[in-house]
């Protein structure tokens, strides 16, 4: 029963997990032996399992189920989690974050860190999860056959159309990744919609809506030309309902073809990289 | 040679779109702002004069961007065509500069330090910016994808970086923070396609090289032998965080350097302490070091040399001369030959300046006995923060004035005699203000031969900003004051004609562009970029649906 009864009221957890550079003062003192403390539960599958059910007990009212987010933010789009320490997640949860919705939760160390431990898990970034696969023969496909860098560019070479993938394994899960690949057409890609607008001197400008507003649209064209328009210097503009990225290529490429290429983007990192991949216990495919 | 390198890397881009070039670099400010100082010559002063005496006054807010999660905003925009990039502590966003809206944002993830940043630098395709622990990282500029990512320096050396990045040529040029906590300071030039180092410079001399014996006797003290052999510092500070500023037709790169340190005990380290809080001439293909100035030789009151070094082609007593000038944090005004490096002119630029009692032939400060920092804490002017800092200034080619932003006051100096250890920031305590001191911002505009101040503008306020100018053909100057208000002042007579409240501290400096046939002028506040243009009546806008699809 105690669960049930506590639920209600913590219902605005977890608000916002950034932590600046300001709060540090509202840290709690867990600063000794905090890479120790960090290499105990972060990773540990005991410690995620642990994690997992504290989260759906006092989390997911607000973070939603899978953490996508709802009342409160998203823990697994974009950077917010993945820019802050372990440290400051930490903090984040049992001092919580001042100045927003997210409250404290005074728990035991231990429970908050099996809580970091699984929002960490949330994230772990595809480079960190260790994708099995030829990434090697993962990059001809990309450049060759598979015919991604039309659309894509890593490290300059490449397209516009789509997102630059120079950094995609250290920005996204491995689910995400796969999901972006086989199903570009599940979820909404902020700022690479596909766009055709016309100008009120008629002409037609196609590529994709980098941000979008009543007033005005910022497209970028396959050449890599960037459009900045006002919306009332345009006659129409339309947006496809389905992305220009390919939808078919679980049926063009072979399963291996699909995982040499998820291998090969799993490992695109420029910088600050740990030396080897670690396991955090997160399903690889 | 290398011109024809700098051209295969842009064409191997195999891109349609346009190229920042070298030449449109030179030509800056323009249309466009391409440099953190705005021009090469850090004159800061815009051909554009649509917004001008007789318009200012309809200059109204056209769009504000808010940067998520930032304290304090330092960075000066550049625009390029129309976009404009403006960086934060590891990010980089590039803006519509018409509309203010996102078009692409870059933010480096996994760095531990969140220090501040002076803004990007632009070549070719691509935008240049350091992180806090010192990777100088390429983005594409139009996707904001990384190209690379070279890390320069070290923060376990005590290193952070905060430069805003300087193309010379082929190379981009960059230096480090971290003076207050012991390095050995240097600079370095790196080739724009790969990131590859082409040269460094140590700002403080290795064993054995010109300078060295400017450092004895060494650490540890007590050492056998210590009082009498001068062996290489392992630091001593001279960090190079400020852009520096390049003459084309001399082909010379002038750079700045910060102070020793400690900052405020100088007992170890007796001697004029090279080449810290100097101007140094430097060739740009291989980093060897023309000639160096050094403003205040053995400082122990924290005045680095970091204050733009302008450079002005006027005639000095009869005769045309190259000049470089500054106003700097140690209260005088320097004019000095920039193909020699001669000094010519010294004149202090603040009345509050206690330290010295002027400069000798050779522009060496004449020190007053009793004003070095002590246990018990001697009050002196300047402040800490200087007479001057790395608020720019700004030249007016038409009125012949130089606009510089001035801190008159005096701060209580304590030293220490604290063994000093590396690394740790330990400055032998530092500055603060005297009880009921009375520091006040100017603006004043001064002739830039002599120093003769032409007139001045107050300013109120708690003495807090770090903010500077822009002058433009409009015959106007730009400037943010101490009490939070963006304002424009007449060029010629220094007469109020515009001010708005920006609601928030600043710490970077204005600057102006044109988009379309329209100028604007823009400037970062603490966590806001604030963009003004002339009042426009507004037009009917479609809106959703009526367009088509949402």
């Amino acid at each position: 029963m105690k669960p049930v009864i506590l639920l209600p009221v913590f219902s605005l957890v977890l608000f916002a997990v950034v932590v600046r550079a300001q709060d540090e003062d509202v840290m709690p003192a867990l600063q000794k032996n905090e890479a120790a403390t960090e290499a105990t539960y972060v990773g540990n599958p005991v410690a995620i399992k642990a994690g997992a059910e504290l989260y759906a007990t006092v989390c997911s009212g607000c973070h939603g189920p899978s953490g996508e987010g709802g009342r409160g933010p998203s823990l697994v789009r974009g950077n917010r989690v993945r820019q802050v320490s372990d440290v400051k997640l930490f903090a984040s949860v049992q001092a919580g974050v001042p100045g927003t919705d997210m409250p404290p939760f005074p728990f035991p160390d231990e429970k908050v860190w099996q809580l970091v431990a699984f929002t960490r898990s949330l994230v772990a970034s595809a480079y960190e999860s260790g994708v099995p696969g030829d990434a090697g023969a993962g990059e001809t496909v990309f450049f060759r056959k598979g015919e991604c860098s039309r659309c894509h560019m890593i490290r300059g070479k490449g397209g516009f159309l789509g997102p630059d993938l120079t950094v995609a394994g250290v920005t996204n899960t491995i689910a995400q990744l796969r999901e972006a690949f086989l199903d570009p057409n599940r979820r909404t890609s902020d700022g690479y919609r596909a766009v055709t607008v016309e100008t009120t001197d008629r002409k037609r400008i196609s590529g994709i809506a980098r941000n979008n507003s009543n007033y005005s649209i910022q497209m970028i064209d396959k050449d890599g030309k960037l459009h900045l328009l006002a919306k009332q210097d345009l006659r129409s503009i339309e947006f496809p309902r389905k992305s220009w990225m390919p939808d078919d290529y679980a049926d063009r490429l072979s399963e291996d073809e699909v995982q040499n290429v998820l291998a090969f983007l799993s490992r695109q990192a420029a910088h600050h990289l740990p030396a080897a991949p670690k396991q955090t216990g997160v399903v690889n495919r | 040679m290398r011109a024809g390198i700098l051209g295969a890397w842009i064409l191997g881009s195999g891109s349609l779109h346009a190229q920042v070039t070298f030449e449109d670099i030179k030509n800056s400010p323009s249309e466009n702002w391409l440099l953190y100082a705005g021009d090469y010559a850090a004159q800061r002063h815009s051909p554009l004069e649509q917004i001008n005496r007789g318009t200012v006054d309809s200059l109204v807010a056209k769009w504000v961007h808010h940067i998520k999660g930032s304290n304090k905003l330092t960075s000066i925009p550049l625009v390029f065509e129309g976009i404009m990039y403006v960086s934060n502590n590891n990010e980089v966003y590039a803006l519509d500069a018409v509309s203010g809206r996102t078009v692409w944002h870059y933010r480096q993830l996994g760095v531990e330090m969140d220090r501040v940043n002076r803004g990007v630098g632009i070549l070719g395709d691509r935008v240049f910016f350091v992180t806090s622990d010192c990777h100088l990282v390429a983005l594409h500029r139009l996707t904001g994808g990384v190209l690379w990512d070279h890390q320069y320096a070290d923060p376990k050396d005590g290193y952070h970086c905060t430069v805003s990045p300087v193309p010379v040529k082929d190379s981009i040029i960059v230096g480090v923070s971290g003076g207050d906590s012991g390095i050995r300071g240097y600079m370095t030039a790196h080739s724009p396609s790969t990131g590859e180092e082409l040269w460094r410079l140590w700002t403080i001399p290795g064993e054995g090289e010109p300078g060295s014996e400017t450092w004895c006797p060494p650490l540890p003290r007590g050492e056998p032998g210590s009082e009498t052999r001068c062996p290489p510092l392992p630091w001593g500070g001279a960090g190079t965080w400020m852009s520096g500023t390049y003459d084309p037709e001399l082909d010379v790169l002038y750079w700045t350097t910060g102070n020793p340190w400690p900052d405020f005990y100088g007992g170890d380290r007796p001697g004029d302490n090279l080449y810290t809080d100097s101007l140094l001439a430097i060739d740009p293909d291989t980093g060897k070091m023309k000639w160096y100035f050094q403003f205040t030789p053995h400082d122990v009151w924290d005045w680095d040399a970091q204050e733009f070094p302008i450079l002005l082609d006027l005639p000095f007593e009869g005769k045309q001369r190259k000049l470089v000038v500054q106003a700097n944090r140690n209260g005088y005004y320097y004019v000095l030959d920039r193909t020699t490096g001669e000094f010519l002119l010294g004149t202090p630029f603040v009345d509050k300046l206690t330290w010295s009692s002027g400069l000798d032939k050779n522009g060496r400060p004449i020190l007053i006995e009793g004003t070095e920092p002590n246990l018990e804490g001697v009050e002196v002017c300047p402040t800490v923060r200087g007479a001057s800092n790395f608020m720019a200034p700004s030249f007016n080619p038409d009125t012949g004035l130089l606009y510089v932003v001035v801190l008159e006051g005096c701060d209580v100096y304590t030293s220490s005699e604290k063994e000093p250890i590396p690394k740790t920031n330990f400055a032998g305590t530092g500055g603060e203000r005297p009880p009921n001191d009375n520091n006040q911002f100017f603006i004043r505009a001064l002739q830039p031969t002599t120093g003769e101040r032409v007139w001045e503008y107050p300013m109120t306020g708690p003495t807090t900003m770090w903010a500077g100018t822009v002058s433009t053909a409009g015959g106007l100057v730009f400037f943010a004051d101490d009490d939070n208000h963006l304002v424009a002042l007449d060029a010629k007579s220094g007469k109020h004609l515009w001010h708005f409240n920006l609601g928030q501290p600043l710490y970077s400096s204005p600057i102006t562009y044109s988009v379309n046939g329209k100028q604007y002028v823009t400037i970062v506040a603490q966590t806001d970029v604030f963009t003004f243009g002339l009042f426009e009546a507004a037009k009917p806008v479609p809106l959703v649906g009526e367009l088509g699809s949402p």
